[in-house]
């Protein structure tokens, strides 16, 4: 387990900030970055600028001896990546998508490689005292690549757009606070009237050409991270009446245009001409190139210099890349994560003891080690990361087979229990591979685990339905934004059909404090109350990985593998 | 002959009729199934309805058959789920990219094992045969997933002669297509070496050829004129067959070196649930089964007249 860091008055520091200090330290942000970030972070802004005064007061004297290398501009960046079809930014259900995309069409928000939000489309935001009423500021002076000035009525219609049912887009979910509960006028088989969702009439409304309220039905802290979720890309005010194609009417406020689009094979972006409303990017063309579903050909592809970076390596391929020569091993430290998530609604699994004796088998630090090299963080059965701002420590948890099998006996299964778990290796082999290290953990204590493997595309088909799977989650920058994505009562990614009135109370306190502090105190009970109902078996956080040529520079990992090679350039 | 033409045309439309109300069942019975792959797990149901309304899905089972044997016929098979484009446009290059590959691997293939398979035959248990033979299992024994390890391993990685993958996103390229090639060739060539030699030999030990060389004619006329044309008509079927073959077997060459080809795209549309390709990539690889079945059996017969004239 790592050591929770703490400041000299004992107060918790995010474990994201020594890196910041060390970037400080290397020049990879400014002062005024980090003074910003560290404080996003929960440092207060004295002991932050304390901080920066200390690593720059004794580092700058030997600054020019680590002179930066200056960016080159130009080059063609070269990317292995699956390129599928990209139609429309608010049905994308790929990250791989938005990464096409994302050089083209921006977002009013940009959440960093560090996990902090900032401003990007949006200068800024101010919420209400209750949260429940945002104000965008848009910036000014961007300018659509078809020449149109970007605007309050770009933003207004995007939204508009994702919370109508007939796009498709599942920010339906995640802007569930803007939107209604309807009848559709249509009946079910048996009669009963099919209800639907559409936006809350006034939800969106445009202040003045560059200022837009969000007027919510409940308080949203997490209204600017979702705002870089990637389905939330804004396009052109009139992209559906022009097509509502990406790939075929590339019109976007990024700096880069789509030259050439195949799905399945390549997709290429071009710099545009003219002036960038932001800083200068230095890469003149981007290039993906799909190489298909195997992840040996992508490495294939870089250790023959066919192309210069990876969307993702596996953790089973570390010490190939390590061993080539021109490689760079990138890691993200992420809230990235897998549960082995239980519907309390069904037998077995409807028994607390039988969960908890799951629970109780658990050695979380041995399923990091063994099923992903140790590389990421023990899960804590919470689904709050350690890197989440709002992440509250419990009291730790501990293997006992003498209490496993006691629960097991309460639970009315003294000779044991056979259970099956669906894996559909969604997310990498590595899914796989925690399930059978939780195997071994539950045979001591009389449970033998059967692993039901999927295909894919198959386990997303049952994913909300069988009793008992194993799902690979995504990181998310706020805790308690997937904490209302995926255990709050009712909602659509609820895999576990759990429902804790105290448990919403709980997220909705925590959903309703801007303080990070404040938040961290409320996230006790609901973390709690989420480890005491035992609905989620969460063996590991799990850090992800990627390569680039030695000759890429200025590149970062994304913790949600997202793309934007704005500050990229080649030596 | 005309008959056995005609009654193989006839076998052929019933096997191509029986496999399409095959797949049809197997992939569109369930149209709320359908739905959830065009659209995506996270849709509603709301949403669902309301695309299986617009594209027909609540109409008769056997109307939505017909219909879709019409469109297939004429060659419409549907839109891509994947590609979002007609499935035809990414259908028939991708048919050419394994053509290419596959004429690759068989022009070294065919004269590369007849020769050796010839040369084996003509001396059954000689010192070049059995090293022939031995290698000829050996390769063939090698699953084409081990030897693209293996051969990447080498050229790629430890000699960095070969580019790793064979994706030709910056056009055609040649060199790009040497490592798939090596490892169908690696695969094939024993399997067609081994039967070339069985014909082979089993002709050597025929009456017919037995009397040439004791009438005196030189050992390179009896094998050339008489050995050699009775020793090939059981390669020819071999060969037939191996088109068949590298159409969905070069799936694992394919996807190991991301060569965008048929195989790629079968599998492609399978993990991706591409209903349309998945339906018309099925018929196109039985259609060509069962034509380069039918050619084999027609080429036999022509050239072993004991089957033409029975």
């Amino acid at each position: 387990m790592k050591k929770e860091l703490k400041d000299a008055h004992g107060k918790r520091i995010h474990p994201y900030v020594p890196e910041l200090c060390e970037q400080l330290r290397e020049g990879k942000v400014d002062r005024r970055e980090f003074l910003r970030t560290a404080t996003l972070l929960g440092v207060s802004a004295g002991a932050a600028y304390g901080m920066a005064g200390k690593i720059l007061g004794t580092e700058m004297i030997s600054q020019p001896a680590q002179a930066q290398e200056t960016p080159k501009q130009g080059g063609s960046f070269k990317v292995s990546m699956q390129v599928q079809e990209m139609t429309d930014p608010a049905t994308y259900d790929w990250t791989q998508k938005s990464n096409v995309a994302r050089h083209m069409t921006e977002y009013l928000t940009f959440t960093g490689p560090d996990n902090v939000t900032r401003p990007y489309l949006a200068e800024g935001w101010e919420a209400s005292d209750d949260l429940k009423t945002w104000t965008l500021k848009l910036q000014k002076g961007v300018k659509w690549s078809n020449g149109d000035d970007f605007g309050a009525d770009d933003v207004v219609h995007n939204f508009t757009r994702w919370l109508d049912p007939k796009v498709g887009s599942s920010n339906v979910g995640l802007f569930a606070s803007m939107v209604d509960e309807v009848d559709t006028g249509k009946k079910d088989d048996k009669g009963n009237p099919v209800m639907g969702k559409r936006m809350t009439e006034g939800a969106v409304e445009k202040i003045d050409d560059h200022t837009v309220r969000l007027n919510l039905n409940s308080a949203d802290l997490a209204i600017p991270e979702n705002l870089y979720n990637y389905p939330t890309a804004i396009v052109h005010r009139r992209f559906d009446e022009e097509g509502g194609d990406l790939s075929k009417n590339p019109v976007g406020t990024g700096p880069y245009m789509l030259s050439e689009f195949q799905v399945g094979e390549k997709a290429t972006l071009q710099r545009r001409p003219e002036k960038y409303w932001g800083d200068q990017p230095y890469l003149d063309e981007i290039r993906y190139i799909d190489h298909g579903e195997d992840r040996s050909a992508w490495l294939a592809a870089l250790a023959s210099k066919q192309v210069d970076a990876l969307f993702e390596v596996d953790v089973t391929q570390i010490d190939v890349v390590e061993r080539l020569p021109h490689a760079v091993l990138h890691q993200a430290v992420t809230a990235q994560t897998g549960v082995a998530r239980m519907q309390r609604t069904q037998a077995p699994f409807d028994n607390i003891n039988l969960r908890r004796a799951i629970m109780a088998c658990m050695d979380h630090q041995k399923l990091l080690d063994l099923a992903h090299r140790g590389k990421g963080a023990p899960g804590e059965n919470h689904h709050v990361a350690q890197i989440h701002p709002e992440y509250a420590k419990l009291p730790p948890l501990k293997q006992d087979y003498d209490l496993a099998k006691k629960l097991l006996n309460d639970a009315g299964y003294k000779d044991g229990v056979t259970l099956s778990v669906n894996v559909g290796d969604a997310t990498g082999s590595w899914e796989t591979d925690t399930m059978q290290a939780l195997k071994q953990q539950l045979e001591p204590s009389g449970i033998n685990l059967q692993l039901n493997k999927m295909p894919q595309t198959q386990y997303w088909e049952v994913w909300t339905k069988a009793p008992f799977s194993f799902t690979g989650w995504t990181h998310r920058p706020l805790g308690v934004m997937v904490l209302n994505l995926a255990y709050r009562t009712g909602v659509p990614w609820n895999e576990s059909n759990y429902s804790n009135p105290e448990f919403d109370k709980a997220l909705d306190v925590a959903s309703s404090l801007l303080d990070v502090e404040e938040r961290r105190k409320a996230m006790v009970t609901a973390e709690k109350i989420l480890q005491d109902d035992a609905i989620i078996a969460q063996p590991l956080w799990r850090a992800v990985f990627t390569a680039t040529d030695k000759r890429v520079k200025g590149f970062r990992k994304h913790p949600t593998n997202y793309d934007q090679f704005n500050k990229v350039w080649l030596a | 002959m005309l008959v056995f033409i005609v009654r193989r045309l006839g076998t052929m439309i019933l096997t191509m009729v029986v496999v399409s109300i095959l797949l049809f069942l197997l992939l569109e019975i369930n149209s709320a199934s359908v739905a959830i792959k065009v659209l995506g797990p996270y849709t509603s149901e709301e949403q669902r309805n309301l695309w299986l309304e617009a594209h027909g899905y609540f109409r008769p089972i056997h109307i939505r058959y017909f219909d879709w044997l019409g469109n297939f016929i004429v060659g419409n098979f549907g839109d891509s789920i994947r590609f979002k484009v007609p499935v035809g446009e990414i259908l028939w290059p991708r048919l050419a990219n394994t053509g290419i590959l596959g004429l690759a691997a068989m022009a070294v293939v065919i004269p590369l094992s007849l020769t050796l398979g010839v040369l084996a035959g003509m001396r059954e248990g000689s010192k070049l045969d059995r090293v022939i033979s031995v290698g000829s299992i050996v390769t063939t024994s090698i699953p084409e997933f081990a030897s693209a390890v293996l051969l990447s391993a080498i050229f790629v990685y430890y000699l960095d002669l070969l580019p790793g993958t064979s994706s030709m996103s910056d056009g055609f390229s040649p060199v790009q297509l040497i490592l798939p090639a090596m490892v169908l060739i690696l695969y094939d060539f024993g399997y067609v070496t081994r039967m070339t030699r069985a014909s082979m030999a089993e002709v050597m030990t025929t009456h017919y050829v037995r009397t040439a060389v004791l009438k005196g004619l030189p050992y390179r006329a009896v094998i050339m004129r008489h050995a050699l044309r009775n020793a090939l008509i059981a390669p020819f079927t071999v060969i037939m067959l191996q088109i068949n073959w590298l159409l969905s077997g070069v799936i694992v060459v394919e996807f190991a070196f991301a060569y965008k080809g048929f195989g790629a795209l079968l599998l492609e549309a399978s993990l991706n649930q591409d209903l349309y390709m998945i339906e018309a990539c099925a018929m196109v690889a039985v259609f060509v089964a069962v034509i380069t079945q039918m050619v084999a059996d027609i080429g036999y017969t022509y050239l072993n007249p004991r089957i033409r004239f029975a």
